[in-house]
Order: C-alpha cells, then structure tokens, then sequence
C-alpha cells in the first residue's frame, strides 16, 4: 500500500509539471498580449508597453518564465511593486498584475465558494439520483419507471443556465420565497448561507442527478441478473436482504468512480451555475482571467484543477478496492 | 464563453415573461419628489459584472472621474453633474475654477479651495496632486491615459517617482494651494483632462505602490469600508467631507453597496422585479437586453425606470486610403451610398440601441455637432449610385474586398454587423469577404498598420466629451504608428486637417472650440475617409425607490453621486 503511494503521488506530480507546461505553451500560442491589456483600453505607446512587459517579465523567452515559475513554487517570489518589492511566499503560484494580489490568495478565496455549491449539489444529486434509479431498477417496467425515465431524459436535456433563470423567475420573483442568491460564507451565518444556495444546488445538481439515476438503474439491473444474487434468493434469503446487502452493493461500487471524479471536475468547472448566481467560485475565476489573458491565475486554477482530479483519481481507486475486494492495489 | 450567445437568448425568452409579470404587481417610480435637502440617508445597490479594474486613481480609465471612483476620488476638474448637454460641460472640483491658461494654452494654473480633506481629517495639498500624477507614469501602475505622458513637458520617458524621485519639473507647485503644469503644446481641453482620476491627490507617506488600492486615501463623499476583489465593494460616508467643501456631488445615500460578479440578465431580472432591497438598485455597466427592450411598450410601469443616454460613441466602416482602391475618392463615396445602416442597427440589435450615423462626431452640442450627409445613402443604401460611381472609379463590373469582425456575437464588429455589410454592398457589386479575427486581438489586429484588414468595422468613443478627443487620434496625420496602437487606420495625413487641429487645440473657449471642430468634421466629411454606420444609445434601468436618475451626455448613464433612495 505505502509503495502503491509512492508510486501515485510521484505520478500525479509528473501529470501537473506536463499540465503546467502545456497551459504555459497554449497561452503563448494565444492571440492577444496581457501587457497590452493591462496597459490601458486605449494609446497605449510602444515604449511604455516595453516597461510593462519588463516589469510583468513577459520579455524574457518562455522557459525561463516557466523556470521561474516552477522555482517560485519551492522557494517564493518577489515581484516588483512600487516603492517596495512584493515578497510571494512558498508555495507561490505566481502574482496577478491584473488584481493584484498573489494567485495563491486568490484561489483560496475563492475555494470555500466553489466547495460550497460542489459539495451540496454533490450531495442532491447522489441522493436523489441513486434513490430514484434504485426504485425505477426495482419497479422495472412499470408505471414509476416510465415516469422517472422520462424525467431523466427531460432532465438530461436540460442546460444548467435554462433550469437556473427558470428557479429564480419562480423563487425570486413571482414566489417571492427566496432571495436573489448572493454567496454567505457558511462561518457567518449557516442558515443565511444555505438560503443563498439551495437554487445553485438544485440548478446544479438537475442534470448529474438524472445522469446518477440512468446509471443506478442500470447498474442495479445488471446485478440483479447476476448468479450470486439468484443464488441468494435461491438460499431464501429476504428480498429486500438480498437488495439491501447483496445487489447495491455491486450496484453501487462502479459509482464511486464516477461519483468522486465528477466532484472532482465540478469543483473548479462549475462555470455556468457560479456566473448564472453570481457565485465568486473557481470557475468563474477561470473565465475572466482567460478572457483578462491573466496567465498566473489561468495557470494557477489549472493546476489546482488537476491536482483535485489527480487525488481524487486516487481517492476512487481506494475507495474502490475497499468496496470491491476482487479489486486489489498494486 | 462561447456558450455565451445561447445563454442570452434563452434567458431573453425567459425575461420576457419575467416583465410581463411584472406589470401586473404595479409599482413605478416613488411619487414624491427630489429635494436635494431631504434626500439623505438609506442604502443604495449597485448591482454589476465587472468589478471596477482598480481602486488606485493612477490605474483607472475613466472619463469625468468616473462614476464609482468619483464617490471616492476628487479631482482638480470633474464634469457638471447635470442632465443632458449641460452635463458635458466641465466645472472646478478641488480647484476654485477650471483653469487659467497663459503662454497660449500652454500653461495651465489652478488654485486650490480651502478646507479640503482627506478622509483621514489631513489636509489635501497641491503637492499631493503633483505626486498623483507622477506615481501614474510608475511601469508598476498603468492603465491611465497616456495624454499625460504626450502633454506634458519632459515627460516622455519619465518612469514614475519610485525610480526618478525627482518627479516631474512640467508640475510646479509654488505654495500648497498652487499647482501649475506646462504642456509642450497648446491644448485648450486641458481642463477635461484634468477631470481623470489621475489628477486625484494621493498622499505620499500612505503610498506603498500596487498595493495602495487595498488602501487609498479617500478625498470624495465615501470611504471604503469593505472590499472583496470581485465581489463586494461597500462605501460609507467621509465624515471629513461636506457639500459645503464640494458643491458638485449630492452624495445622498448613507450606504453604497457594490455588487459584482452578476450575470447580466440577472441584473436586468432584478431591477425589473424590483423587489426587497433591489427596489434600491441601480447598474453602472449593463444595458438593457433585448427582452427588456421589448417589454417597454406594453409595460408602461417598467418604461418609466429607464434612464436613456447617449454615450459618445461612433461606430464606422475604416479602410487604408493610401492603398487601392481606397485610395481613390470615388471608391469611398461609392462604399459611403452602399451601406445600409438600418440592417446594421438591427444587427446589433434595433434602434433603441444606436441611431444612424452620417457625421463622424455624434449628434451632442459639446463635440460641435453639424448635421451633413455628403452621400446619402437613406435608410437602406442606395446601391445604383454606389454602382455608378465604381464604374467611374474604374470598377465597372465591382470589385472584391476582405472585411475583418471580430466573432463575438452581438458585438458592434461581431459577425453579425459584418455580414449586414456585406449584404448591402454586394447589391453594389461589391464582393464581401468575411475574415474573422479573435475578439481578444482584434484591434490590436486593426491598430497595428503592419496587419490592419483591408476593411474592419470598428468604434471609437470619447475620453471627454469634446471634438478634440474623437477626431484627433482618427484624423491627425501625425498620429499614425508604425507599430501598434494606431488609430488613424484611415492613414490620413493631410497638411490642412493637422494645421486645422492644432489652431482648434489652442482654443480655450469650450463653446467655440466646438464650433470648429463641428465645421473640421464637416469638411473631413466630404473626403469619406471614414463610413460612419452609427452611434451608440444606452439604456439601464433603475430600481422603484431611485430618485434623480438623470443622465448627462458625457457618460450616458446615471450618476451614482447623484442618485438618492429615500
């Protein structure tokens, strides 16, 4: 298990220094220059655009950007600041020009919000997802199972940003139940943050929850089918022992993956729903620092993107070989 | 993003139904009226996209100070908080007049008023001023205008205090109250120059470079009381302001709370429901939509909180003049008769947005508007003339030409405008074809005469509501950049135009200043070195309890100083 560690955490480093050096390679490869931006909208002179791109270091040839970049991860930064240097401690990511501030801060800021909605949206969908799918596998056929595969289709089908205006024109505005979210840190007040976040979820979590549900009834038809569980039933064993230990069991464990990756992926690609309720998440970071051609932050959710994706990739795997013993690390 | 375009036309079918319901709940504007007197107190929302670029005055682009940054900033100038084209006159901010110019333009004086202090309770001094503008020349702050840097003696390559504690000799400050910059040319506009944020005092011993927006020293009505990047700006009052020291900002509200971050129907949702605090709401930076627009007729409740402006701004067809076949005047002509500027507006999305354009300057008294329409092209073009003339120009059987958009959709020189263009000109005979650029490089792509288009529909909008600022980068021969950052992407370089621009730049009467820069744009007219296709209207709404929503022609928009929720 320890060498089966090792062995992960080395490979997972190798995958972020490729990600990281591939994000640093497609920026350049980028129309549009970030000194040009942050210079100003208009008249912007040629020599003045030469002092930003000093200062900003964009001047100096792309793998020496990238070196100083890597080493700023181990030893710290300093930047250029006005009248005193600005120090970016280790682990530095690097420091936004647009912003400024240091990218670290920057996404530790914004994590908590990001979690926030990815955690709660995670947990409707799982429920409501393997909930339905388990009842529709078991009632296959009948009226509960058309309905809920319909739904499922419907709910497939529907764009986060169409299920979002449609909660907040019925809650916000004509109900008059809930307020226009706006994120609450949940150290202030729970309650309050909650609130301001049941219409994210719900938005969020329409389409995996149908997606779950697909999967669950699929996956709990094909146990059911299997030999060990009519072998089960031939023993007499209660049906619903039988369900309860047996079929979800196997049902459930091909999930796991699913489940933790897609959480995973959510965590900083949860775009639409962040910028539909003005949530100031990870993703919504992401789409003005690309469209800001803001480099050190681009980099810096991209990397944080694949660490969560790498970890949760090995957090599947354990999780796996525990629920599923047939499956053994090595 | 590029889901961008999807989303807003679903959510424009949503927000259809979202209005109608609204008129059913009634409501409208408060009834009783603004008193200047009775207006202060409560909160006012301000719901955005964008978070203001920076808090450091050097770092901000702005015009007339700005409708946020002036909340927090004074400036030696600013512009007159009044509704329409009084609104673009400029009046004294922290100094006691607009300026006193001697050696014929050339040297600008001003004087401070007595009383003025920071939010700290220090006194503001001229040298503050001095230092403000220097820091602005620092690599580690840009963002401002380089009108600066161009104006002023000496400062070409003046790298900013933190470098060259010397500072600038073109500022001299003789006494605390006093402040005196020298220009190396005369330039009459020099007092709207000195409404930028800029020109706003910055303490020295609290400057700690990029870092001073976390932190600035307020001068203004407010004082930041809590700020997340992105997120949340709020304001409250400096208590060591009074309107008796500034007799421009009404400053109303006791509370200004800033929200950032929101999805732009959403924002239009909010302010047309209305509801709870955002009956309080205002935006600074998002028009109303295409569904919004639509609900205007029949919802006469909604029509009512829409603040209409015109922000100055020209929306034009631009070519080489020095290559064929523009080079030739029949060939301008010929593209000026073809173009249908009724498709255009409704590409860009129906007249409530933009008005056609047939002058370059827009139709406001402070840029000198003169009406002419050299080639008249109606409503829809008139592409039988557009042909007559090529056949003329040697183009009998038309020619071909590339247009460059960029592919943003429902932008002004998105693919929609372009192909607008390309329709009306090819019942001219004029063969379109279309070049996308990336939104992101496009005028850089346009600007840079080494990979400028052939043709490119562009827009230009002014820093200060003034003739000078809009032609002058267009017109002025010696303007044009080898490199980046051109904007005369006409190649215009006529003796008579330059030697026109620097007598109308010495003039220091607004009134008359405008004058001739009205009759200069007329005259450029004739030579069609430029196709204006429109200028730009803009819309916002406001919330039910929002008083004293005017809006000036200098920023189109409501001004937050102004506003009152009470």
């Amino acid at each position: 298990m320890a060498a089966y560690l090792i062995r992960r955490v080395l490979g997972a480093l190798v995958v972020l220094l490729v990600l990281s050096a591939a994000v640093y390679v497609i920026f350049y490869a980028l129309p549009g220059n970030p000194a040009q931006l942050v210079c100003g909208p208009k008249t912007c002179q040629a020599d003045q655009l030469h002092r930003i791109e000093t200062e900003l270091g964009l001047d100096q040839p792309i793998y020496l950007q990238y070196w100083h970049f890597l080493v700023g991860i181990f030893a710290g930064r300093t930047f250029s600041g006005g009248p005193e240097a600005i120090h970016c401690a280790a682990p530095c990511l690097g420091y936004s020009y647009q912003t400024g501030e240091p990218v670290t801060s920057l996404l530790l800021d914004r994590l908590p919000v990001s979690a926030s909605l990815v955690v709660g949206g995670f947990v409707i969908w799982v429920l409501v997802g393997v909930g339905l799918g388990v009842v529709s596998a078991l009632r296959r056929g009948r009226a509960l199972d058309r309905v809920v595969t319909t739904a499922t289709l419907a709910g497939n089908s529907v764009p986060v940003f169409l299920v979002g205006l449609l909660l907040l024109l019925v809650f916000c505005v004509y109900l008059r139940a809930l307020p226009f979210p706006g994120y609450q840190p949940l150290t202030g007040n729970p309650a309050l943050w909650a609130q301001n976040l049941i219409l994210p979820w719900v938005s969020l979590s329409v389409v995996s929850a149908a997606v779950y549900t697909r999967l669950t009834r699929t996956s709990m038809l094909e146990t059911l089918a299997e030999d060990h569980i009519r072998t089960f039933r031939a023993y007499g064993l209660s049906e619903s022992r039988v369900i309860r230990r047996h079929a979800l069991r196997g049902a459930l464990t091909p999930l796991i993956t699913i489940g933790t990756i897609d959480l995973a992926t959510s965590l900083t690609g949860a775009t639409l729903t962040e910028s539909l309720f003005g949530l100031p998440g990870l993703g919504q970071l992401l789409v003005t620092s690309v469209r800001n051609i803001d480099l050190p932050v681009v980099v810096g959710v991209t990397i944080l993107a694949g660490a969560v994706i790498v970890v949760a990739n090995m957090v599947a795997d354990i999780l796996y070989s525990v629920a599923d013993r047939r499956v053994a690390l090595a | 993003m590029n889901r961008t375009p999807v989303l807003s036309i679903a959510a424009g079918a949503l927000l259809a139904g979202t209005l109608a319901a609204c008129g059913n709940t009634g409501g409208g504007s408060s009834t009783t009226a603004f008193d200047p007197k009775t207006c202060r107190g409560g909160t006012l929302e301000v719901l955005n996209q964008q978070d203001i670029t920076h808090l450091d005055p050097a770092r901000i682009y702005t015009s007339g100070g700005g409708n946020i940054p002036s909340l927090l900033f004074r400036t030696l100038t600013t512009r007159n908080r009044a509704a329409g084209a009084d609104g673009a006159k400029v009046v004294p901010d922290l100094a006691t007049d607009t300026g006193t110019p001697s050696d014929g333009a050339k040297t600008w004086t001003y004087h401070l008023r007595s009383g003025l202090k920071y939010a700290d309770g220090s006194a503001i001094e001229s040298g503050d001023i001095k230092y403000g503008i220097e820091r602005s020349f620092s690599p580690d702050l840009p963002g401002g205008a380089a009108y600066l840097r161009d104006w002023l003696v000496g400062a070409k390559n003046y790298a900013g205090p933190y470098k060259d504690p010397k500072g600038l000799s073109a500022i001299e400050t003789p006494d605390p109250k006093t402040i005196v910059f020298h220009l190396n040319s005369p330039h009459g506009d020099f007092p709207y120059l000195a409404t930028a944020t800029q020109f706003a005092p910055v303490p020295k011993a609290k400057d700690d470079g990029v870092n001073y927006e976390k932190h600035p020293v307020s001068s203004g009505p407010y004082r930041i009381s809590t700020y997340q990047k992105n997120k949340k700006l709020v304001l409250t009052r400096n208590k060591h302001w009074s309107r008796s020291i500034d007799p421009e900002r009404l400053a109303c509200p006791d509370t200004i709370d800033i929200t950032s971050g929101l999805n732009p129907d959403v924002i239009n949702q909010r302010l047309a429901a209305s509801s709870g605090n955002d009956a309080n709401a205002v935006t600074t930076d998002t028009d109303l939509g295409p569904a919004q627009l639509s609900q205007l007729q029949s919802n006469p409740d909604l029509a009512k909180r829409v603040a209409k402006g015109n922000f100055p701004y020209t929306y034009y067809l631009t070519y080489d003049t020095t290559k064929a076949p523009f080079d030739k005047l029949k060939v301008r002509e010929a593209f000026s008769y073809a173009v249908n500027r009724n498709s255009v507006i409704n590409a860009i999305g129906g007249s409530s947005l933009g008005y056609p354009a047939t002058t370059f300057l827009p139709a406001q008294k402070s840029m000198g508007y003169q009406p002419y329409d050299y080639f008249p092209a109606g409503k829809s073009g008139n592409p039988a003339k557009a042909k007559q003339l090529l056949a003329q120009a040697g183009y009998p059987h038309g020619l071909t030409v590339t247009l460059a958009h960029n592919n943003t959709a429902d932008d002004p020189s998105g693919p929609e405008v372009a192909t607008a263009v390309q329709d009306a000109l090819k019942s001219a005979g004029i063969t379109v074809k279309l070049q996308t650029v990336d939104s992101n490089s496009y005028y850089d792509t346009l600007n840079n005469p080494k990979t400028q288009p052939q043709l490119a529909v562009a827009g230009w909008g002014a820093d200060w509501p003034s003739g000078g600022p809009f032609l002058i980068p267009l017109f002025d021969g010696r303007q044009i950049i080898g490199s980046g950052g051109n904007f005369n992407t006409a190649m215009v370089d006529d003796p008579a135009v330059n030697k026109q621009i620097d007598k109308i730049n010495a003039i220091t009467d607004p009134e008359q200043a405008a004058k001739a820069w009205g009759e200069l744009d007329a005259s450029m007219g004739k030579q069609a070195w430029y196709v204006p296709l429109y200028h730009g209207k803009d819309l916002a709404l406001y919330g039910k309890n929002v008083k004293n929503a005017f809006v000036s022609d200098w920023t189109g928009v409501y001004d937050l100083s102004q506003l009152s929720v009470k």
